[in-house]
């Protein structure tokens, strides 16, 4: 089966050096892919370029065979979904009504939510475990349900890709696992593409099926987590001495600092 | 609920219900600001005036339908207009302490009407024609600034309002105290909110703008409930935001324009009713929207009879009623909410 998702040959400035340079990314339906790199090395920039915001100058990103370009806001929106790492509401929301927020795409201007959106609602609502939180304010969440709630609102999209930029960098350790628990869930189960950048590497090699390494707005190191996180490869990428083990129980690659 | 579905935040059953009972309200409003006044008119004359019993003296018929019913009406399409106004502000900005008066779009529109006035347009055409390229003219001066440095960042933006309100009613000011046309002299008094001119024309004027202005602002209400989330966030879920926002502040230019040619500067109803509607009835626009506008209508309708009664047989312009309600709160809201909305 073909990718869902193509970036071919991109290449990204701001204005004067390349943010991004000859990156060249896949991901298929029901894959998870994780995207790590130091500060500046483009993780942002590449989840713009795949959203719409940026335009690349050079290559070509493709969303099942059409530039992402030629489409619209909201025809983009029902493929694409991005769970971003700031959200500020400035007045008061409930759950429920942020993540009916996600089915914005598909109304028309003066049309109401019907059944079907009461279906996918409820659907997204269930698979983050948030029916509870429905009536609650999104200003009273904690860290790990406001993400949540990003996610479900994601879902209400119902993207064929989702994309998250660092999910877990404000919450602890019990909520960055049900965060990765529930983002593996949506690829291996659910059948979406799903990209993830994150700081976390140990947790991204664990969940990851795929991990793409950035430097310098270049790919450094592509291929499954054991191949990409090696002692020389963090070495050379992040600068620091480490030590790269094997987690006991999983098996996956375990990065500690020398 | 049942198993497979979850229920609506809110349904059009519900906007039309809260509308209409705010109608019932504005009726009420109405009804009693028309037996308020210097002159007496008692309630058994004004139901004669309804059903047509030809008792009636005259000089009560020229009171309800010639002065009040006039500057009632007017009122009422003001304050719909500023209130409305002030939640598309305060959706875009993302600040709910945004209003017109405050971004200096209203002292713009009477810039712009002062212009027109000195060039001896007439106040059909040409004077509320000025007063909406001045509001709009405002409006981007104050977005230029505004975002120059500091990104989007809404306070700075207000401050900016504040300083170009500040400015253009210094404008307004020497002319008004270098003119010699009359007509200027009498400006004083409008500068600070004055309904005491108004006449059947101008509401018919401004009714088919306010009204359509609604409708075009009703259709982006979803628009602006996401905007509220962030301008990238509503990009991600489907908004155009650029075609969004440029709509919204062409429309609300135009409504706030036109209401400023023919009131003067009346402050911070854009900011207390949205507010309290927000506090009632959530941040939903669909919903927010009529209730705000309706209760702008009844807000300024009373604050109005207020202006007109309280230093009876004098009279107060219907500003500074408006101010003495309106800055305390504005000053509350800062208090209470002030952390909140500090950072971006």
């Amino acid at each position: 089966m073909g990718a869902i998702l193509s970036l071919k040959n991109i290449g990204f400035s701001y204005g004067e050096s390349w943010a991004l340079k000859g990156l060249d990314l896949e991901i298929r339906s029901g894959e998870l892919l994780g995207v790590i790199g130091p500060n500046g090395s483009g993780k942002s920039t590449l989840l713009n370029i795949i959203d719409g915001i940026l335009i690349p100058q050079e290559g070509e990103a493709l969303l099942k065979g059409i530039a992402v370009s030629s489409y619209n806001r909201s025809s983009l929106a029902k493929e694409v979904a991005m769970v971003a790492q700031e959200n500020h509401f400035r007045f008061s929301f409930s759950t429920l009504e942020v993540v009916y927020m996600g089915r914005f795409p598909y109304l028309d201007r003066f049309q109401f939510e019907g059944k079907r959106d009461m279906e996918v609602v409820y659907k997204a609502l269930a698979d983050t475990q948030c029916i509870e939180l429905s009536k609650r304010s999104i200003h009273e969440l904690s860290g790990g349900e406001k993400q949540r709630v990003l996610i479900a609102r994601a879902l209400a999209q119902e993207p064929t890709v989702i994309l998250l930029d660092e999910p877990t960098s404000f919450l602890d350790l019990k909520y960055k696992s049900e965060i990765f628990n529930l983002i593996s869930s949506l690829a291996h189960k659910a059948g979406l593409s799903v990209l993830v950048v994150s700081h976390d590497i140990d947790l991204t090699a664990r969940y990851c099926d795929k991990m793409v390494m950035l430097r310098d707005g270049r790919v450094f190191s592509t291929g499954a987590p054991d191949e990409v996180i090696t002692a020389s490869n963090i070495e050379a990428v992040y600068g620091c001495p480490v030590i790269v083990d094997k987690n006991p129980v999983s098996g996956s690659p375990r990065v500690s600092l020398r | 609920m049942t198993d497979t579905t979850i229920e609506v935040p809110l349904g059009p059953v519900r906007v039309v219900r809260i509308s209409l009972l705010l109608c019932v309200f504005l009726a009420l409003t109405i009804f009693i600001s028309l037996l308020l006044g210097t002159a007496d008119v008692t309630l058994d004359q004004l139901w004669g005036l309804f059903v047509g019993d030809p008792d009636v003296k005259e000089t009560v018929r020229l009171i309800v339908f010639k002065i009040r019913l006039p500057r009632i009406l007017l009122a009422g399409l003001v304050g719909f207009s500023l209130s409305l106004g002030g939640v598309v502000f305060q959706a875009l900005l993302r600040n709910p302490l945004a209003d017109p008066f405050i971004l200096g779009v209203s002292s713009g529109g009477a810039f712009g009407a002062v212009l027109g006035i000195m060039f001896g347009l007439g106040f059909n055409f040409g004077i509320p024609l000025m007063s909406y390229a001045g509001a709009l003219l405002t409006i981007f001066l104050v977005l230029e600034i505004g975002k120059k440095k500091m990104g989007m960042e809404s306070s700075t933006i207000l401050l900016t309002g504040v300083i170009i309100n500040a400015f253009f009613t210094a404008i307004i000011m020497f002319f008004v105290s270098t003119a010699v046309d009359d007509r200027l002299h009498s400006m004083l008094f409008w500068l600070y909110g004055d309904l005491s001119q108004s006449n059947y024309n101008q509401s018919v004027i401004v009714f088919p703008f306010v009204f359509t202005g609604f409708v075009v602002l009703y259709g982006l209400s979803r628009h602006l409930n996401l905007i509220t989330a962030g301008e990238e966030t509503a990009l991600q879920l489907g908004v155009d935001v650029k075609k969004a926002k440029l709509i919204c502040f062409l429309t609300v230019s135009l409504v706030v324009g036109l209401v400023v040619a023919f009131s003067g500067l009346i402050g911070f109803v854009g900011l207390v009713v949205p507010h309290l509607g927000r506090m009632a009835f959530g941040s939903d626009h669909r919903l927010l929207m009529p209730v705000s506008a309706l209760g702008g209508a009844v807000f300024l309708i009373a604050a109005d009879t207020l202006a007109r009664t309280v230093v009876s047989p004098s009279e107060l312009p219907v500003g500074v009623i408006t101010a003495f309600i309106g800055a305390p709160f504005f000053i509350y809201l800062l208090k209470t909410r002030g952390s909140k909305w500090a950072r971006s």
